[in-house]
């Protein structure tokens, strides 16, 4: 029984457009009961059970992104956000609809991914650039500038183990910032760190923007949105229900919630 | 999967940073560290030496049989260690493959290549062995390149193919444990396959068409004595093809099963 889907595609075209999505629909099937393993697998097909829940999560997205555009995702917990980010970065399949790449797409659902704390600090950044789609020269070039940034230098050696939480996240933002694509997609990488380097962060992503990058950016601060985004997009339950300008946005996020402003 | 894509720039530096990983965290901590690819498999040998060889007498007319006890045991180890790795790779690396984007089928290679890494090392040992024991170095040597090849890519099969399954029946795992304990005694590395020939030629025979069988036997040919029994002359021509046939076909429903469900790894891992 093969499942009709979605085509995500990468193409390198000259057409301003950076991202296009026609009615993109992902739901996933969540487990009702235990239906892990094969007992259970077989049972469930005995019975005529479907052993599984379909949750919609995207019914149906269309927006297209323009090339130097920085546009804010907004929307509740459980709203799509995230799925969606998967979907564009093509970790999730799309269940159905049309999605085209322009370029090439550097994703960060999150910060110092495949990060391991038996390694030390080093190895973690190569680790992270290879990941990242660095070479090893090309991590030898940046490296110091990479430590320097995070301002970790003397705890290279050290195992992950023994970072803080802040100094892993600090050492995996510093990577993250190095890796240069024709699009970024940011699930929620802002909040991180002391306000020192909180303003290092605010920094880079105002250059981003002044460079006339392509991004995505996946939020829950309206303050974000209203200072960085050039657009932003509010999803609920699944369906875009507003698109334009950042600050009328912002303003209908935070009455959808309820809260004074 | 395109297949110019397969090996570009970007996978190959992830292969190899994941390899180089996995190599670095599998004998993380423990004092003699990567010595232990090379004492497991020797340690087993020597236990198995002494109650096959010493305990019970088997093989003492086979020429140089403690280097053909070894270099079966090394061969073993390769494919069990391939195998269970392979298809635990997903599961392992599954928090990679719900924040990143690439290959699947990478991660399943890299847990393998230091398989590979520690049967190159383990052969080195068989060669020594060889040397130590009388054998002759000869030019046959080399065909066991291809050979092994032929295991690796039944390994991969297999992987690919359980691999994909256990993601979301994990009971995979635990069935494959159970199977390979019960391959090792249907494949000739303890015993002489001439013992069974004793009893029934056929048996012998269907025993042979297994490919692992016919690797093991085929790299004792050519690396250790001419005297083995080999799929290639005992059971000949046309069925001699069969275990090849069982190799590619098992590579061909692994690579196509995972290529299906590799889509959906991310979410259901």
């Amino acid at each position: 029984m093969r499942r009709k889907l979605g085509t995500r595609t990468e193409v390198e075209l000259d057409n301003g457009i950076a991202i296009e999505v026609k009615n993109l629909k992902k739901s996933f099937r969540l487990p009702t009961e235990q239906s892990f393993g094969l007992k259970q697998a077989i049972f469930n097909r005995l019975r005529g059970i479907k052993g599984y829940k379909e949750q919609k999560v995207l019914r149906g997205l269309d927006f297209d992104i323009k090339k130097g555009e920085f546009v804010g995702i907004v929307g509740r917990n459980g709203s799509g956000k995230s799925t969606l980010l998967k979907i564009l970065a093509g970790i999730y399949y799309p269940q159905a609809g049309e999605i085209v790449i322009n370029g090439t797409l550097i994703p960060f659902i999150e910060l110092g991914v495949g990060f391991n704390y038996e390694l030390t600090g080093r190895e973690n950044v190569y680790l992270n650039g290879a990941l990242l789609g660095f070479s090893n020269a090309e991590m030898d070039a940046m490296y110091d500038d990479i430590w320097k940034f995070a301002e970790l230098e003397q705890f290279q050696d050290q195992k992950l183990k023994n970072y803080s939480s802040g100094m892993q996240v600090r050492l995996a933002f510093s990577i993250a910032i190095r890796a240069r694509g024709d699009i970024l997609l940011l699930d929620e990488v802002l909040a991180v760190g002391d306000a020192a380097f909180q303003k290092k962060c605010n920094d880079y992503f105002k250059s981003l923007h002044e460079n006339k990058q392509t991004v995505i950016l996946v939020t829950h601060s309206m303050e974000n949105v209203r200072e960085f985004c050039d657009r932003a997009i509010l999803i609920e339950q699944g369906k875009i229900v507003m698109d334009g300008d950042p600050n009328k946005v912002a303003d209908a996020y935070t009455e959808m919630l309820g809260i004074k402003k | 999967m395109k297949i110019p894509r397969v090996l570009n720039r970007k996978n190959r530096i992830l292969l190899k940073e994941l390899t180089k990983t996995d190599f670095k965290l599998r004998y993380q901590g423990s004092v003699l560290g990567y010595l232990w690819a090379l004492l497991r498999p020797l340690m087993m040998f020597a236990i198995l030496y002494i109650v096959f060889s010493k305990l019970l007498k088997i093989g003492n007319d086979i020429p140089h049989y403690p280097v053909y006890l070894l270099c079966g045991t090394t061969l073993w180890s390769f494919f069990t260690e391939c195998t269970s790795q392979g298809i635990q790779a997903i599961i392992a690396r599954g928090e990679l493959l719900r924040k990143i984007s690439f290959p699947k089928y990478i991660v399943v290679v890299s847990s393998q290549l230091t398989a590979l890494i520690n049967l190159g090392i383990n052969l080195i040992v068989v060669v020594i062995f060889a040397l130590i024991n009388g054998v002759a170095p000869s030019w046959s040597w080399f065909l066991v390149i291809p050979i092994i090849l032929e295991l690796y890519l039944l390994s991969l099969g297999i992987a690919f193919l359980l691999g994909a399954i256990n993601v979301k029946y994990r009971d995979i795992t635990s069935i494959w444990d159970v199977l390979v304990q019960a391959l090792f005694y249907a494949v000739p590395i303890i015993y002489p396959i001439q013992m069974v020939a004793g009893t029934s030629t056929l048996a012998a025979k269907i025993i042979l068409l297994n490919p692992i069988a016919q690797c093991i036997q085929d790299v004792r040919f050519n690396l250790i004595t001419p005297e083995t029994v080999t799929t290639w002359n005992f059971v000949g021509l046309p069925y001699a093809i069969v275990p090849l046939v069982i190799v590619v076909v098992i590579l061909i429903a692994g690579a196509l099963t995972f290529r299906h469900k590799s889509k959906f790894f991310a979410e259901e891992v």
